[in-house]
Parts: structure tokens; sequence; C-alpha cells
């Protein structure tokens, strides 16, 4: 209403007249609108109107443009450095682009990859890597359950578990791969169950198998901090109750712990999956080199070989496009599909 | 939760697990300081006598020092750009209400989880045209880009929970918008901030795939390629090996080791998720 000229005129004179039959409400009421002016004794209707319109306008003027201004850097490197490249990259699938030329193929390149046996162990091993996620759930489950019992130094035994966190999968990869050698420490570890001298990094199986536990030795940290959060959200009286209805600790972990932490395990799972799909680059690059053959070479490991040293940049978009759709799809189908999902409060 | 009983069990399983993160450090400390006949005789244990030896064989044959100083040179700019857009962007995104806000959280939200590989196709043959391939600056500009959009979401999550009341008062007090970002939220918001600034530095430090696709020249390779290198050539040579690998963890273990108190509290309150 303080569109008008004439509002604020009006207003003001409006607490004058009815102010001794003027129920409580409406002098409140009326006293939240432009108090000002009564106060400054009404000055003329058109300079007030003008001098405080214009004071909203600068308002809203400083008040946007710091909105924008702040949005710019984040704006900029969005745009131009994510949304773009990714309109790029899906343009590119359709084209036999080498890095210098390119023509429009059509979908050749997806009919070619999935024509491509390689390319199906590939998503092969993605799923078979896909292991590690309920293992690092499980593993950060248990540790974190067996931190929060609070024995003497368990400060000192949260602060050591995310030491593997903290190092680079290049690194933990060597040590994996040492660690695996034929006749190290592994080895000689299992050489009383009669299991010594495996060859572990020569044979499928085995390969991949230490390329999970080396993802697991560095995810678990980082699951068992997430869970210990969630966990002091835990109001103690439950299990007080469990205890006093005679629950055991399995009963208690399996019925309180794990549906009160739930939106910490999907959480988890959500992540781990990506990771897997996306980041095993690194593990597979120095444990194996995806070998023995194929049998480890995950999706971003493929792209690596045939888009930076073989230099076929629309296959590798094609690539790189069905990897983000898989991991899209199974980021959309865990968040609908978890059981017992809750409102993730704004912690 | 356990009976009484039970709760040396539970510090003995802790024990065992602290040795499986622990003692990897241990391995590279005391290999590092054998000769490599040593190492053949008995690896697992301490050395009897040290030698630095393995240290300067890597140093000698890897340029570890200067990939370790163009690790810094990329990695630093890319934290702090990184950290300051997403703190500014989720505090316009709960704070100042604006037009195109919520359209640029869902443009984040769809990427956020994009494995980084998908922009870095076109953006690796559009930096080699522009001459610009082993150059520090696309690698620091890629590094921030990708780091924004899960930052912005997690310091959203932490920005909401300062109270409305809290930024109205500041503005009742006549306070700009960048007087209340800077003096009101950034100091509320610190542990948070801090918290997820170390997330990432670790994320981009350790990265391996991009430092080796747009940075291969010895003049400017980055800490994790000259890394990643070091168990093909030294993979017979495991006291080397571990001298490089020791060497290697330090930076991130030292900034782990500094910084635990703040950084643990603040993952313990949510800061990460």
């Amino acid at each position: 209403m303080t569109d008008e000229p004439s509002g604020p005129v009006v207003s003001s004179r409006r607490p004058a007249a009815p102010v001794l039959s003027a129920p409580a409400e409406e002098l409140v009421r009326v006293a939240g609108e432009p108090v000002e002016d009564v106060a400054s004794g009404a000055p003329p209707a058109l300079a007030t109107f003008g001098r405080r319109a214009g004071a909203r306008v600068a308002r809203a003027v400083r008040r946007r443009g710091f909105s924008y201004a702040a949005l710019i850097p984040a704006t900029i490197f969005v745009l131009g450095l994510l949304i773009v490249p990714i309109i790029e990259t899906v343009y590119h699938s359709f084209t036999n682009w080498n890095g210098l030329s390119s023509h429009f193929v059509g979908v050749e390149n997806f009919r070619l990859l999935f024509d491509n046996p390689v390319f199906s162990q590939v998503l092969v091993n993605s799923v078979i890597f896909l292991i590690s996620v309920p293992l690092i759930l499980v593993v950060s489950l248990v540790v974190a359950v067996l931190v929060y019992e609070k024995v003497p130094g368990w400060r000192v035994f949260r602060f050591l578990f995310f030491i593997p966190n903290v190092l680079s999968p290049v690194i933990v990869g060597a040590l994996f791969s040492t660690f695996f050698l034929p006749g190290g420490i592994v080895d000689t570890i299992l050489r009383p169950v009669g299991l010594g001298q495996l060859a572990w990094l020569s044979q499928p199986w085995t390969a991949r198998f230490v390329v999970i536990a080396a993802l697991v030795w560095t995810s678990f940290g980082f699951g068992m901090i997430v869970i210990l959060s969630a966990l002091t959200t835990v109001d103690p009286a439950l299990y007080d109750a469990a205890l006093i209805d005679g629950a055991g600790w399995w009963r208690r972990l399996r019925s309180i712990t794990i549906p009160m932490i739930s939106s910490s395990l999907q959480f988890l799972s959500v992540i781990n999956v990506i990771y897997t799909f996306t980041s095993l680059f690194s593990f597979v690059y120095v444990i194996s080199a995806g070998g023995p053959g194929f049998s480890t070479t995950s999706v971003t490991y493929y792209t690596y070989i045939t888009t930076f040293e073989n230099g076929q940049f629309g296959y590798g978009a094609a690539v790189v496009l069905i990897l983000f759709l898989i991991v899209l799809v199974m980021t959309v189908v865990q968040i609908k599909l978890f059981p017992q999902r809750q409102v993730q409060q704004g912690v | 939760m356990v009976s009484r009983l039970s709760r040396p069990l539970v510090f003995l399983a802790l024990c065992l697990v602290a040795i499986s993160t622990v003692y990897p450090l241990v391995f590279m400390a005391a290999n590092t300081m054998r000769s490599t006949s040593a190492y053949e005789r008995s690896p697992y244990g301490l050395p009897s006598h040290f030698s630095l030896g393995s240290f300067s064989a890597l140093v000698n044959q890897v340029p570890f020092l200067s990939s370790l100083l163009h690790s810094l040179i990329v990695v630093v700019p890319a934290v702090v750009v990184a950290t300051l857009s997403s703190a500014l962007a989720a505090f316009v995104f709960t704070k100042v209400p604006v037009k195109f806000g919520n359209g640029l959280f869902w443009l984040m939200l769809m990427v956020m989880f994009m494995p980084g590989i998908v922009v870095l196709l076109p953006l690796y043959v559009e930096i080699a045209h522009a001459g610009l391939a082993n150059n520090f600056m696309p690698a620091i500009l890629i590094y921030t880009a990708l780091n924004i959009p899960y930052g912005t979401y997690l310091m959203r999550a932490n920005f909401r929970a300062i109270p409305d009341s809290v930024i109205e008062a500041a503005r009742v007090d006549g306070g700009s918008w960048l007087h209340i970002f800077r003096s009101v939220v950034l100091p509320i918001a610190r542990p948070a901030i801090v918290t997820i600034g170390i997330l990432t530095f670790l994320n981009i430090w350790n990265e391996l795939f991009i430092s080796l696709v747009l940075l291969h020249e010895p003049s400017n390779e980055m800490l994790t390629p000259t890394l990643a290198q070091l168990s093909g050539r030294f993979g017979t040579d495991i006291p080397v090996l571990m001298a490089g690998l020791l060497l290697g963890s330090i930076p991130t273990l030292l900034l782990y080791f500094l910084t635990a108190r703040v950084f643990i509290r603040g993952m313990l309150s949510g800061a990460v998720r």
C-alpha cells in the first residue's frame, strides 16, 4: 500500500484519531506501519516517499549487488569448467573426435563400446569392485561401535583409525602391492595356514581382492567418523530401556543403533558407490595397471588407456558419459531404496 | 554398551585394528632405514642399525623436492579459492535469497558427484590447443571447479544451522552483507569451514588422474604422479621405494597430526555430510 504517494500520509494520521477506541491489536498493527513518519512529524508526502523509495532501492542494490557478486566465482567455475565441458563431452560422444578433427558419427561409439568384450569386462569389474561398499559399511560400523564403547584410549584409537584416509591412494596402493608381493608380509602371515607363495597380483581374483582390500583400508576411517557422529545423536535412554527389556548386545545393535543411524549409512553407501566407480584409478594404476589381462581395469582406467594413451577422444567421451549415467542412476536408486530413510537434518 | 567383562575384548579388537593402520607407517619408516640386503634378510621388525642411504638414492634419482613444490603451487591456491567461493555461494544460498540461487544450487547438486574425468576430456584438448599444456594454471582452475559443488553443499548444510535471528540482528545494526559474512558468519562457521578446507586439501593433494594427465614434464610434475612411478622403478629395491612413500606421506600426515583436534571435532559435529 505504500506504493502510492498518499499511503504514508494516511497512515501517519491514522493513529491519532482512533487511539482511544482502538483495540490493542489494531494499535499494534497500525504502529507496525511507517512509524518513522509519525515520529518525524509528517514531512511532505512526496519527499518522504522519494527518500524512502530511494533508500529501499539503494538497499536492494546493496543487497542484490552483494549476492550476485558473491555468486560470481562459484558460477563462473561451475558453468565454465563443469557444465559447458559436460555438454561438450555429450556432443563429442557422437563424433569420432581424435583431439584435432571431429565428425559426427551418430551412435557409432556406443555401438562399438557394447560390441567390445573389453568394455563388458570393465563393467563386470566395476560390479565386482562394488563388493567393497558393504565391506566398508560393515567395517566402519563395527569399528565405530567398538570405539563408542569408550574403553581407555578410545580417542587415540579414533585418531589412529583415520590415518589411512589422509594417505594418497597412490601410497596405499604401492604399500599394498609391496605387502602382497610373493614372499611379502601377507605370504609370511598366511604360511602357517598353508597359503604362502601365492602370486596375488598375477591372478584375476586375487588381484581384485588386493584392490578391494586397499580400498576398504583407506575408506573405513571416514565411515567410522560419520557413524560416530550419528551415534552421539542416539538417545541413551533407548539403550537403557532395551537393557531393562533384556535385549542382548546384538539385538540392541540391530534394533536400535542401525535404524537410528540409517541416514548416515545411506550417505556412506552413496558416496562409496560413487567413489568405487570414479576413483579406483589410482589404486589400479599403482597396484595392477589394470591387469592381469583386463581383470582389474576400472572404467576410469579404461578411459585413461583409450583416451589419453591412444587419443580416441570421441570413444572416451562415450565411455565417461556411460560412467556418469551409471553413477547418477546408482545414486538415485540408493536414495529411493534405502530402508527407513530419515529426513536429513540441517546439521 | 557391552558388559564389563567384555571390555578388555573390545580393547583388544581396537588394538588389532590400530596395528593395521599404524604398522604400514612403521614398515615404511623401518625399511627406509635399512639397506636392500638387510631388507631381504628380515623386513618386518625394527632395523638394527640405521642407514640413510635409501633417502639419498631416492633424492638423487627422483626430482622429489621439486614435485613437492609443484604440488604446493597447484593445491594451495585451488583449496583457498574453492573454499572461499563455496563459502560465499553457500552464504547467499542460505541467508540472502536471490533469484537464480536455487537454479545454481541445483546445477551444483547435479554435478556434485560427477567424475572429474567427464570434464577433463574436452578441457584437456582445449588446454592443448590454447598452448597451455604443462602450465600450472589449468590444473589449479580445474581442481578448484571440481571441488566447489561439494564444498558448497557442505557449507550450506553448516550455514543453515546459524540462526536467522543472528543475521537479522547484525542487519538491524546496519551491517552490510559483506560485513555480516566476514564478521558474523565466518567466525561462527569457522570450525566447519576449516574442516571442509582440510578435506578439500586432502582430496586435491592425493588425487592422481588429473595431475597425471595435465602435468607430465619433469619441470612441472606433481607429487602423486612422481610417487606412482616409484613402484615401477624401484619395485625390486624396496628401501628406496619406502623412502619415497614415507616422504610422500609426510605432508598430509603432518597436516593431519597438527590439525587433528579441530579436524576430527569438525567431522564429528557433522560438518562433512
